[in-house]
């Protein structure tokens, strides 16, 4: 089940995996898939489990072949750290997309230029079009409304019974829309949103808009 | 010299100090002499540091004659203590008797608090004897040629043993000894307990339940007869005691007239927030006290700990509010009152700290319990009986702790790298690992080698290296830098150091307190306001603050749990109340010729409350089982009474939940405590269909608890504590600014990874069979269940809160349980909000 919102009298379509499509130019935006996160812990003798590096793979995979876009923009903090095996994965991924795909890059982005040219990827310090903006952290700027990541939303919603759920969640507000982290082995920041604010929730099956 | 010269020699001494040796020190001079190991059982304050001091000094007397001109150097003795506080202490001991005998021996400490400057030059000498910590002694194994360190060890002993077993420290003990028997030919094992309800298990653990030292050992025990008086403190007006809470705090008059008629007394809290509050509120309230009451617990400063405790031995404090930090050693001579605020929650550490007053021989110790809300009197009466009884708590030890062994051969390969075919049968030995099978000793193996089972293409794990001979081995400094930082089985947050904008240390405070903070808000730390001016290189920058209002730290303590004795003490108790009321509805006074066991004011106090309680509801006899269901705002609650302690009532609890779970889609949340266990819901809970359906059934008990387990937060709990001592989750360099960004992770994320993608994993299964084990004591939890079902259930529809429930279902620490989806809880909750 999916939302669709419009931003800047744009349309967008909200996906359970936290990726979203910007119909206009059908571009698939993901933010903060953390690439190499696993691989970064298990090289400095953390051994989490390796199994778990092909599921990011396996998710992208699916997302891009549910909305064949036509190009897919990463919102930044694609890889988690300096190089590591896991790049290979990666370039053999991008083999196998047909989107082009470009990277808005954020802080943890610190792999050089050159290797992401060699995959045909264009690397932005931000990207501007029809009064969007899309940034890895969020900003404010007049006459734009920005779309980052960055933060890892989520969100926990109180009930009865002092029940709380906690989930992921896209953070809308007046001036920007931060997107849920995408990958696997990330953690969130919770959000307590102000009056005005729209907060969509997403479960493995859902997006809900919960605020 | 022989045995009998050499005990001369102690005697003199003793009788040149105007004392005379008890028989328990006699005894075990004795056996040290004929070099026998052994387990002491000796309460702290009874001269235990000389029992075993003096014959290791004799041993050392009788080698050498020329003892008096000559010094043999390097190490002789390694005196082992669960916290560092009490080192200062056994080392003025230690020295005294070694100089004023005239040998050239040397005493030094090894701690945490020791400075990078002393670490090098004991690494250059070591003292003849050494005072450290279990984690200091794993930091020695971590350093290269530790093997000629050891080499002339003759003795090792582990202080407050009691303290230990039953931790995962207690485990890294017995690693750390199992290398030393090998590589120490000559070592006699020592331990020292309390009384403890396992004492023979605790002498089985300390020295290998196979082991030649096990066989060549001794159990001495002290049997100082000492009489402890418990008084409690009853409110005069119980109408307006509180039904809730854990402060006691509207009792503190009551309290001034004990500390005025008394030299010194030793207030212990159960948190340190707690005593921050008292130390706070008695300045307050009672300002004549400024000077002569101070605070002591483990997140104040060094200096001021130390300060405080000379003070209460030169008698210049009428009172200290303190917590757990000043439960063991030290020996306070003035100290004749304790105050116990709210439940100790164990027999064991009550006689302990009443054991912290009356030392002189012949004088009673004092404990006053106060109770900080009504039903902790019936606790009060309980652990009175339990004194007398002598009714004391076993300590179980661990099992199979895979965590601590990957962190002890990481620190083998660091050092001087291992072979396996020397380790294994080393580890087989301990109790711990006696039931290791060769398939988890190579799993082991592979994991701090290959950081799985099998080797992966891509793969760039690095740890431990297997070198060509064979020899398993750390060479990254990187790694070996971070596990020596990591070393150590207490898990505790990231810790920040409080510090005033001028200078000057105030103590550490937990990460997650701070970051709750803004600059400009105003808490309370070491008994002072302080304003958070800023926060930078793990530091807290403070200043004073005369604001009047500010916020209180709460430590997170870990929650303590009524042993099974205890729970049964509790149980009578209150049988007991049930009964009082039955033969005395209106007054107090004993009808002619009825027998009446109820003599205790605490039970009598609690008349109003237990009236109170009779109106909606029962007293339960000893063959009710109670339960209670009500609705209030906050949901459909449904409260169970098995009177069996905390730890029985999580697993009930769970199991219950998880059982009715299956016959239909609901969400619980589930609160515990030592009387019974509430499931509250947003549903009502059909109580006939649970009566109807025997849910307190023993079958399938352990399939429905394991699932029961995977559905609440239990393991995940107990995963944090496994991933950081197995080296998954990297805390950070203490106080150093080297990033580690990258490297942060939190548990419960790894939690989720092991689950969905290696849940084989033997460090993720020992989360579960360690709640198991140690949280929910299987067999306790069948004695229950077995209770239970020869127990008539009364179930009471009340219309609102009993006093007995009160305390349950205002407790905000919860778990969770939920058969729904979580898109139907999502939209249930929205449709709740929007009435």
């Amino acid at each position: 089940m999916l939302e669709k919102i419009q931003l800047a009298n744009q349309h967008f379509v909200l996906h359970p995996s936290g990726a979203m499509l910007w119909e206009e130019q059908q571009m698939l935006l993901i933010s903060d898939v953390h690439l190499g996160k696993i691989s970064h812990f298990r090289k400095f003798g953390s051994a989490v489990p390796y199994k778990a590096i092909a599921e990011n793979f396996i998710r992208l995979t699916e997302i891009s072949e549910y909305f064949s876009p036509k190009t897919i923009c990463f919102m930044g903090d694609l890889f988690h750290s300096s190089l590591n095996a896991e790049w290979d994965l990666f370039a053999d991924w991008v083999a196998n997309i047909d989107a082009s795909i470009v990277l808005v890059a954020g802080n943890h982005d610190i792999i050089s230029e050159l290797k992401y040219e060699a995959l045909g990827i264009k690397i932005f310090s931000e990207i501007t079009h029809s009064k969007i903006l899309l940034t890895h952290h969020p900003e404010e700027r007049e006459a734009y409304y920005n779309i980052c990541g960055h933060l890892h939303p989520g969100f926990k919603l109180r009930g009865v019974g002092r029940q709380v759920v906690k989930l992921r969640c896209f953070y809308r507000n007046k001036k920007q829309l931060i997107m849920p982290a995408f990958g696997e082995f990330t953690g969130n920041f919770w959000i307590s949103p102000k009056e005005g604010d729209s907060i969509y929730a997403i479960t493995k099956k859902e997006v809900i808009l919960v605020h | 010299m022989n045995r009998a010269e050499s005990i001369k020699l102690a005697n003199q001494w003793f009788s040149e100090q105007g004392w005379k040796p008890f028989k328990f020190q006699k005894d075990t001079w004795k056996n040290y002499l004929q070099n026998k190991n052994g387990l002491l059982n000796a309460p702290t304050g009874s001269g235990k540091t000389y029992a075993l001091w003096v014959p290791i000094v004799l041993e050392y007397i009788k080698k050498n004659p020329d003892y008096k001109t000559k010094h043999k150097k390097g190490l002789k003795a390694i005196w082992i203590t669960p916290l560092r506080a009490l080192s200062v202490e056994i080392e003025q001991s230690a020295r005294r008797f070694a100089e004023e005998k005239g040998t050239q021996l040397t005493v030094g400490i090894r701690t945490g608090d020791t400075s990078q400057k002393e670490r090098a030059a004991q690494k250059r000498m070591m003292p003849d004897l050494l005072i450290t910590t279990p984690e200091s002694l794993q930091l020695l194994l971590a350093s290269k040629n530790y093997d000629k360190t050891f080499k002339d060890l003759n003795a090792i002993v582990i202080d407050e043993w009691h303290e230990l077993l039953g931790t995962k420290r207690g485990v890294q003990v017995e690693l750390g000894l199992s290398r030393l028997k090998t590589i120490s030919k000559k070592l006699k094992i020592w331990g020292i307990s309390a009384t403890i309800g396992n004492l023979q298990q605790a002498r089985e653990v300390l020295l290998g339940p196979t082991s030649e030292a096990f066989k060549n050992s001794e159990l001495i025990r002290a049997d100082l007869d000492k009489k402890i008086s418990v008084r409690s403190i009853i409110p005069e007006k119980m109408e307006k005691f509180p039904w809730r809470g854990h402060l006691g705090l509207h009792l503190i008059a009551e309290v001034v007239p004990i500390i005025n008629n008394s030299k010194t007394t030793l207030i212990f809290t159960n948190t340190r927030s707690q005593c921050e509050l008292w130390f706070q509120k008695l300045m307050e309230k009672y300002p004549e006290f400024a000077g002569d009451v101070a605070m002591h617990h483990g997140s104040i400063n060094k200096e001021t700990r130390l300060w405080v405790e000379q003070a209460i031995r030169n008698e210049s404090l009428k009172a200290v509010v303190c917590t757990s930090s000043l439960d063991l050693g030290v020996d306070f001579a003035p100290v004749e009152t304790i105050i116990q605020i709210g439940g100790p929650k164990g027999v064991a550490r009550f006689i302990q700290r009443a054991g912290r007053s009356g030392h002189q021989p012949g004088k009673e110790s004092v404990i006053y319990f106060l109770p900080t809300h009504a039903i902790e009197l019936i606790e009060a009466a309980a652990l009175q009986k339990a004194v007398n009884k002598t009714v004391v708590e076993d300590r179980i030890p661990y099992l199979l702790s895979f965590d601590v062994l990957v962190q002890y051969l990481t620190t083998l390969a660091v050092s001087n790298g291992f072979f396996p075919a020397e380790i294994f049968p080393e580890i087989k030995n301990t109790f711990c690992f006696q039931g290791i099978t060769e398939d988890e000793w190579i799993w082991v193996l592979n994991f701090i080698t290959k950081g799985s089972q099998s080797l992966q293409a891509y793969d760039e794990y690095k740890k431990v290296e297997i070198e060509e001979d064979g020899k398993f081995k750390v060479n990254d400094r990187g790694v070996a830098m971070r596990h020596r930082l990591q070393i150590g089985t207490i898990v505790s947050d990231a810790v920040l150091t409080v510090k005033y904008m001028k200078g000057g240390f105030i103590g550490s405070i937990e990460e997650w307190f701070i970051s709750k903070l803004k600059p400009g808000d105003v808490f309370t730390f070491a008994g002072r306001n302080l304003e958070l001016v800023r926060i930078k290189n793990m530091q807290v920058i403070v200043k004073s603050s005369k604001s009047k209002t500010s916020r209180v730290p709460s430590w997170q303590g870990g929650r303590m749990a009524f042993s099974a004795q205890m729970s049964e003490l509790l149980r009578e108790e209150m049988y007991e109340a049930a009964a009082f009321m039955d033969e005395n509805p209106e007054s107090v006074t004993l009808l002619n010729g009825k027998k009446s066991k109820s003599s205790a004011p605490e039970l009598k106090a609690l008349k109003p409350i237990f009236k109170r309680q009779l109106k909606e509801s029962i007293i339960p006899k000893s063959e009710d089982f109670l339960i209670e269901t009500f609705k209030t705002r906050e949901g459909y609650h449904a409260i169970f009474y098995p009177f069996e302690g905390r730890f029985v009532h999580e697993a009930l609890g769970s199991l219950l939940a998880y059982r009715i779970s299956l016959l239909l889609p609901i969400s619980f949340t589930l609160a515990f405590n030592d009387y019974g266990f509430e499931l509250l819901s947003d549903q009502e809970i059909d109580m006939q269909q649970v009566l109807d359906n025997n849910l307190f059934s023993s079958e399938f008990l352990m399939d429905d608890l394991y699932k029961s387990l995977n559905a609440t937060e239990m393991a995940r709990r107990k995963f944090r504590d496994i991933a950081v001592i197995a080296g998954m989750v990297f805390t950070g360099y203490p106080n150093k600014l080297i990033k580690t960004k990258h490297l942060q992770s939190n548990s419960q994320l790894l939690f989720s990874v092991f689950r969905d993608y290696e849940a084989d994993n033997l460090l993720f299964q020992q989360a579960f069979r360690e709640t198991f084990e140690h949280q929910l004591e299987e067999g306790r939890l069948r004695l229950a269940l077995e209770r239970i079902s020869h127990q008539n259930i009364i179930w009471k529809a009340c219309k609102k809160p009993t006093p007995f429930s009160f305390p349950i279902i205002t407790d905000r620490l919860r778990e969770k349980l939920s058969s729904e989806k979580v898109e139907d809880r999502i939209r249930k909750m929205l449709k709740s909000l929007e009435k």
